[in-house]
């Protein structure tokens, strides 16, 4: 009786959680920041923000994303997917020297980031379809 | 050991869904979303077709969000009832059978995102006059108990009626009426 109640006690502070306040407003986990830069960032040889944006806008929208919002001069663009489950993502786009686009997403499933690369992937692999050009891995 | 079966469950509360695969690769049913959602409009300027656009969804009751008119991109929403014949009944045979109350939906708010894209030409340039408006409904419902239901609207439906205003509304657009 003893071993359940350890036991019991021991799958509630699973449930609770460990995690602070602080690590979550900070998402603060194992990976540095560094690390999620490399996977949620690609660079795309175009100077064209505006063509960029335009077809992070479709890709978006061919995933089922509806465009939450957009920005030309931010260079950022928002949407949010709902079929059972909520997604919602950000990507910006911005210029890396003078012949580059530096395009960035992050996102989240419900109320946890999504930190899995393969997602990444998958959205970058799209992304270069729609706008006809290589994604360029790395910052 | 009776009880490992319920500490199996507790363990599962502890540990949290996952995004579905391929959340982000354009499958085929997605592509015919696309086509559904999708319509051409030629000989008609960006700013007018976004224009003609903005007053559709204004006739529809939308109230405008939010608006980056150099992207093409605008979204809006409005809060509507949501209680249907259907589930009323059903709720009420539940409650009759004993059942207690059922959560039924109470309230909706319906968003859409519209976004105007001009066509590229066999060279891959944009064309002034030419472009493609793609549009999204999607629906949170709110029930009884608070909980939500969080859709996007499929129905072909839907989307013929929708273009068939826009249709309008550009026409009225063009002539300047």
């Amino acid at each position: 009786m003893r071993y359940l109640f350890t036991a019991v006690l021991l799958s509630l502070s699973l449930l609770s959680g460990c995690a602070t306040t602080n690590q979550r407003v900070l998402d603060s986990g194992d990976e540095t920041q560094l690390q999620k830069r490399s996977y949620q960032s690609r660079t795309f040889d175009t100077a064209d923000k505006e063509k960029v944006l335009r077809a992070t806008i479709s890709t978006l929208q061919d995933l089922g994303f509806v465009i939450d919002r957009a920005d030309l001069m931010l260079g950022s663009v928002s949407g949010t997917k709902l079929d059972g489950h909520q997604i919602k993502i950000t990507v910006s786009v911005r210029p890396k020297g003078t012949d580059r686009m530096l395009v960035r997403a992050n996102a989240q499933f419900n109320i946890t980031p999504i930190e899995d690369p393969k997602h990444y992937q998958d959205f970058f692999a799209s992304l270069e379809k729609s706008l006809f050009l290589t994604a360029h891995a790395g910052e | 050991m009776k009880k490992l079966p319920i500490l199996i469950g507790a363990l599962f509360l502890a540990g949290c869904v996952t995004v579905p695969p391929n959340t982000f690769v354009v499958t085929p049913e997605l592509l015919q979303q696309r086509q559904l959602e999708t319509r051409r409009y030629d000989g008609i300027k960006e700013a007018d077709l976004i224009t003609a656009s903005a007053n559709v969804l204004q006739d529809l009751g939308f109230n405008l969000e939010n608006s980056e008119t150099k992207l093409g991109v605008l979204t809006a929403s409005k809060q509507r009832d949501a209680t249907n014949g259907g589930e009323v009944a059903a709720a009420i045979i539940v409650a009759l059978l004993g059942g207690g109350a059922m959560p039924i939906s109470k309230d909706q708010t319906i968003r859409v995102a519209l976004v105007v894209r001009p066509v590229n030409d066999s060279n891959g340039n944009a064309m002034s006059e030419s472009h493609f408006v793609r549009v999204t409904f999607q629906r949170l419902v709110r029930r009884t108990d608070n909980s939500t239901i969080a859709q996007t609207l499929r129905e072909p439906e839907l989307y013929q009626d929708f273009y068939e205003r826009l249709s309008k509304s550009v026409f009225l657009e063009a002539q300047k009426i």
